[in-house]
């Protein structure tokens, strides 16, 4: 497979992200001049270096490690299920987070369920709440032979789930209501160093089984029967991709919302610019391009200049859907 | 067995199906079958009878209901499943021919790319090596695939109706293909509706009866033995001459002389449209070719009558003063 013009373009991608990641330290509501930023890089000193290490850089990073999760979590999607409208979501764990999450925030005047009141409460409700439709889902792929049909099951999860967080929201409380629907917004401003690590080591974990996929990934677009002959066990390998994703987009999902569109949309995005099927190039590219759009993303939401800031999911599909649709005006056809 | 150098890959009373949690469906009688090194084999039998299912079974993918299956070479399969992704190459696609020997990493050795642009260049695929799946022909398509089922350095190649939806130069092309490689030394077994081109090309044919049972034997020998009238239950279709029977509704005679393919052709025209050739009639046409030109006479007692081509023939001779 060709290796010289996609390297290139993964190198021009780092090099982006690395632009775009100074661009977005250095935006925000307080303007702080160039040489500030770097002195307040490397000298904790000063309002400005306490604005950069508590709220700019831990979001910056949070952009980072989310898009470049969700992205890839996408991307295995795709490939698992060789259908292009897959997303991070499919399997239903965006879904069992906000259940939970909505539980927490809707019915907590009920049941006192807020008793532990910390920054945590909310992530470790979506993390159970993903965790649970996971265990579901994992069992359901160990057992069925058929990528369909979990494709099915994950979708009828979401559907469920939703439903009875409509049922929540109907008799919930107005403000009980804004704290919710913020939540469901997206955000990646929410979090500090401690959860920072979390998000980073579980991300990381996430992020490198992913390259160890890269041959299973590539066996699978063939479908199984190919996969098998060629030696891939398919069983394991389908384990491992739900694994991984469900991994990362769960704690995306605890830390930073449902964040819509970016796994959807990043590996279609890639593989416009780099027409391959190779995981090789796609998954590294898939990362880097995952991180790009939603550091992009959060600088638009912060709307230069002024001080208020948009919410995430609303910058992500208003800014991405024209340019998939544009890309894929012009390219005239999509595949996996 | 003294003689398994020979043997490619061995069955013993296999039982092919599918495992449901009330019964198993079980497609025939128990199997215990050879395939020999170099032989061409030719897996004939009606649509649903359960050639995949065995094919798939042969080279491991299924599992056996029960029974043994002894795979003295490693197997590579050709199916007739789509490729959904488009953004892959004709390269990248025998390409991953060599993953049986590969690392996660995919990193390919000269030994590899000897072995992948060996297999391009075997099933001359060289002119598109580089393009998209996506823009291939279907015969290009399944030579893709048999390029990279090469690729994998197997020597026993299971294909599944690789002639499918082919016309009928890429149908010998592929058939040509498969005699040579077995040639070569390949073991190959080809499922296939193409009874002419099975009859043509096969060394042995596997014959799936509607009695569930696998007969094999040398082509020849089962349409003397009337096997394959009995399992096709031929409509029409005149094995041992190889012609779709004609009936002479007309019940005119027609003494035809000549020879060559201008004589054939003309001998097919004629009982395709119901007039017996045979050999005395007062009706006589004759055939003949004169530096490339063809002419058609008739005769009849004294009248003679010109013709340059079949069909102007046959307009005359089916006016009713004729």
């Amino acid at each position: 497979m060709k290796r010289t013009p996609s390297g290139w373009v993964v190198f021009i991608f780092a090099l982006v992200l690395g632009v775009l990641f100074f661009v977005n330290v250095s935006v925000g509501s307080v303007s702080i001049p160039f040489t500030a930023i770097i002195k307040g890089l490397f000298y904790h000193t000063g309002i400005e270096s306490e604005i950069l290490w508590q709220f700019r850089l831990p979001k910056a990073l949070t952009c980072l490690l989310a898009g470049g999760a969700l992205a890839t979590g996408g991307l295995l999607m795709q490939t698992l299920f060789r259908n292009p409208m897959a997303g991070p979501d499919v399997l239903g764990l965006t879904s069992g987070a906000s259940l939970f999450v909505a539980v927490l925030l809707l019915a907590s005047r009920y049941s006192s369920l807020l008793l532990i009141q910390s920054t945590w409460s909310v992530a470790i409700a979506a993390s159970m709440g993903g965790a649970m439709v996971f265990l579901v889902i994992i069992s359901i792929a160990r057992y069925v032979q058929d990528n369909t049909a979990l494709l099915i099951v994950g979708l009828m999860i979401s559907a469920a789930t939703s439903s009875f967080v409509s049922v929540l929201q109907f008799t919930s409380q107005a403000d009980d209501l804004q704290t919710f629907m913020i939540w469901m917004l997206g955000s990646v401003g929410g979090t500090n160093w401690s959860e920072l690590i979390v998000l980073a080591s579980i991300i990381g974990v996430g992020l490198v089984l992913s390259i160890a996929l890269i041959k299973d990934l590539n066996g699978i677009l063939l479908g199984e029967s190919y996969a098998l002959n060629l030696g891939i066990n398919i069983k394991k390998a389908r384990v491992m991709i739900v694994v991984t994703t469900g991994m990362m987009v769960g704690v995306v999902t605890a830390f930073c919302g449902p964040i819509a569109f970016v796994g959807l949309a990043v590996p279609h995005l890639v593989r416009l610019v780099i027409p391959t099927a190779d995981h090789k190039t796609l998954v590294p590219a898939v990362m880097l391009g995952g991180a790009i759009l939603l550091l992009a993303c959060d600088l638009l939401a912060q709307l230069p200049g002024s001080t208020h800031v948009l919410p995430l999911n609303a910058i992500t599909s208003l800014i991405g859907a024209p340019i998939v649709i544009w890309m894929v005006i012009k390219a005239k056809r999509i595949s996996v | 067995m003294f003689d398994s150098i020979d043997i490619a890959l061995q069955t013993s009373n296999l039982q092919v199906g599918f495992k449901t949690r009330l019964q198993n469906r079980v497609l025939f009688e128990p199997i215990s079958i050879n395939l020999t090194s170099g032989e061409l084999v030719c897996f004939m039998g009606s649509n649903g009878i359960g050639k995949t299912t065995l094919l798939k079974t042969l080279a491991g993918i299924q599992a056996p209901i029960s029974g043994t299956i002894k795979r003295h070479q490693s197997v590579a399969i050709v199916l007739t499943d789509k490729i959904s992704a488009g953004l892959m190459t004709v390269r990248d696609l025998v390409t991953y021919g060599r993953y049986p020997y590969l690392n996660w990493w995919l990193t390919l050795h000269d030994r590899d790319r000897q072995v992948i642009d060996d297999a391009i260049r075997q099933v001359h695929l060289e002119p598109i090596a580089d393009k998209l799946l996506n823009q291939l022909s279907d015969g290009q398509l399944q030579m893709t695939m048999i390029a990279k089922a090469l690729a994998q350095d197997a020597n026993i190649l299971l294909l599944d109706e690789p002639t499918a939806h082919l016309d009928l130069n890429n149908r010998v092309e592929i058939m040509n293909l498969l005699r040579k490689l077995a040639q070569a030394g390949k073991t190959i077994l080809v499922a296939t509706h193409e009874l002419d081109l099975a009859l043509q090309t096969a060394d042995k044919i596997w014959l799936a009866t509607p009695e569930q049972t696998i007969v094999t034997g040398i082509p020849e020998d089962l349409v003397l033995n009337g096997t394959f009238d009995r399992v096709f239950q031929l409509k029409g279709f005149d094995l041992k001459t190889g012609k779709i029977q004609h009936t002479p509704y007309r019940n005119i005679g027609i003494q035809l002389t000549g020879n060559g393919p201008e004589f054939l052709w003309t001998k097919n025209a004629l009982e395709r449209n119901g007039f017996e050739v045979v050999t005395d009639a007062t009706l006589k046409v004759n055939v003949s070719s004169i530096e490339g030109s063809v002419t058609f006479q008739i005769e009849t007692n004294n009248r003679h009558e010109q013709f340059f081509s079949i069909e102007e023939l046959l307009l005359k001779l089916s006016m009713p003063s004729a």
